[in-house]
């Protein structure tokens, strides 16, 4: 170029540059083509079905969203105020639950509960064994059952002594002893 | 300038005049969510111009500029019905074409072509190239195509959020209220946003500003 920059440049400034750009501007040849292949373009956008990702995205960006939340609270819910109930005590083994339907028997209305869980975690306690206790003891039978023993005595109570590892489901039934059938549950 | 002023009316208070540009949009887009689809080509006839210009100086390519240009009107005619009015429509489709061109500029980082566009007749005849010409008549074009390259270069090594800035503000003659609701921004970002983009352009076309 002949002239020097140098030259020019008391009369011209950033702004005034600048604002040479607005004179680039397309002729009408190119905006007839831009509006043939606009049209062209929105028509298949009328006619092509999006991908399904963005369906989806779509989806979830309204009602669907809201109903997956609210199913996902809902379960959530449920999770924490049911869960529990299934749950036993102590998780260190397991749990024995005898089976009522074997030991209940047909007509027994009255019914005998015991608890022995303050007792049991003294003795657990001392013996250094937190992993197991009897949560709960429970008798149904009737009042005129002349059969009936209540007999919950350190019987019942041997089973807490003993380590949970050796502990069987046939050794709480012995030493859980009934003259009656009944009810007894152990949880440890 | 023409283009500067009908997009300046879109945010002109309601008191100037019964109904703003804005309101004007609205009425139209309300057509066209309502199923008037034809409605729709007022709005692009109304704004591709400026649309085509921001993303054009942004991108320094002309059929980048026609490609997003589409695009942009594309989106905006596939969301409409999504549109609730909240901003202007002119504030929501500069914002489409703002970050269209941002993420099409990310994924082109690597690679950078400029082709010009034409620059329209009538600035020939302003002060600015005829300062520029005064010297010598015979050289007005090369002198002409040596700016513009220059232009486009200097703009290109702003980061894409300078760029737009300096694009919005001194090419399209937005406010820095009106930059700063379209990209989101504070006005004081955009303050400094402009005053560091300008010192940069400052720099690099130190040779015709001295």
């Amino acid at each position: 170029m002949a002239n020097h920059p140098q030259e020019r440049q008391a009369e011209i400034n950033l702004e005034d540059l600048l604002r040479l750009k607005r004179s680039e501007r397309p002729s009408d040849q190119f905006w007839n083509e831009f509006d043939q292949e606009l049209h062209q373009r929105m028509l298949q956008t009328l006619v092509k079905k999006d991908p399904w990702y963005l369906q989806l995205m779509r989806g979830f960006s309204g009602r669907i969203l809201q109903n997956t939340a609210l199913a996902a609270a809902a379960v959530v819910i449920g999770v924490v105020l049911v869960r529990p109930a299934f749950q036993p005590m102590a998780s260190s083994t397991g749990a024995i639950a005898m089976d009522s339907a074997a030991v209940v028997p047909s007509g027994n209305t009255a019914m005998a509960g015991l608890m022995y869980g303050s007792d049991l975690d003294a003795v657990a306690s001392e013996l250094s064994m937190t992993d197991y206790y009897a949560d709960a003891i429970s008798v149904e039978t009737n009042s005129d059952d002349v059969n009936f023993i209540r007999d919950f005595e350190m019987e019942s109570m041997q089973v807490a002594s003993y380590d949970a590892s050796v502990y069987m489901t046939e050794s709480a039934q012995a030493r859980v002893s009934f003259a009656s059938a009944g009810v007894a549950s152990l949880v440890y | 300038m023409a283009t500067t002023d009908s997009v300046s009316k879109a945010f002109a208070p309601a008191q100037d005049a019964p109904l703003t540009e804005r309101d004007l949009d609205w009425a139209v887009v309300q057509r066209v969510q309502a199923g008037n689809v034809a409605a729709f080509d007022q709005l692009v006839q109304k704004y591709r111009e400026h649309i085509f210009s921001v993303i054009y100086n942004m991108t320094s390519n002309r059929e980048d500029a026609s490609d997003l240009t589409q695009e942009t009107f594309i989106k905006a005619f596939q969301a409409i019905a999504r549109f609730k009015g909240k901003s202007s429509f002119f504030t929501w489709i500069y914002r489409i074409a703002i970050n269209s061109t941002m993420t099409f500029l990310k994924k082109r980082s690597r690679r950078r072509y400029i082709s010009y566009e034409n620059i329209n007749e009538e600035v020939h005849s302003t002060d600015i190239i005829e300062s520029l010409t005064a010297k010598n008549r015979s050289e007005k074009g090369a002198i002409v195509h040596e700016l513009q390259e220059k232009l486009n270069d200097s703009l290109q090594k702003l980061s894409p959020k300078h760029r737009t800035v300096v694009v919005l503000h001194e090419i399209e003659g937005l406010s820095h209220v009106e930059i700063a609701e379209i990209t989101k921004a504070s006005v004081g970002t955009v303050r400094s946003r402009l005053h560091y983009a300008k010192q940069q352009l400052q720099s690099y076309l130190q040779d015709y500003l001295g």
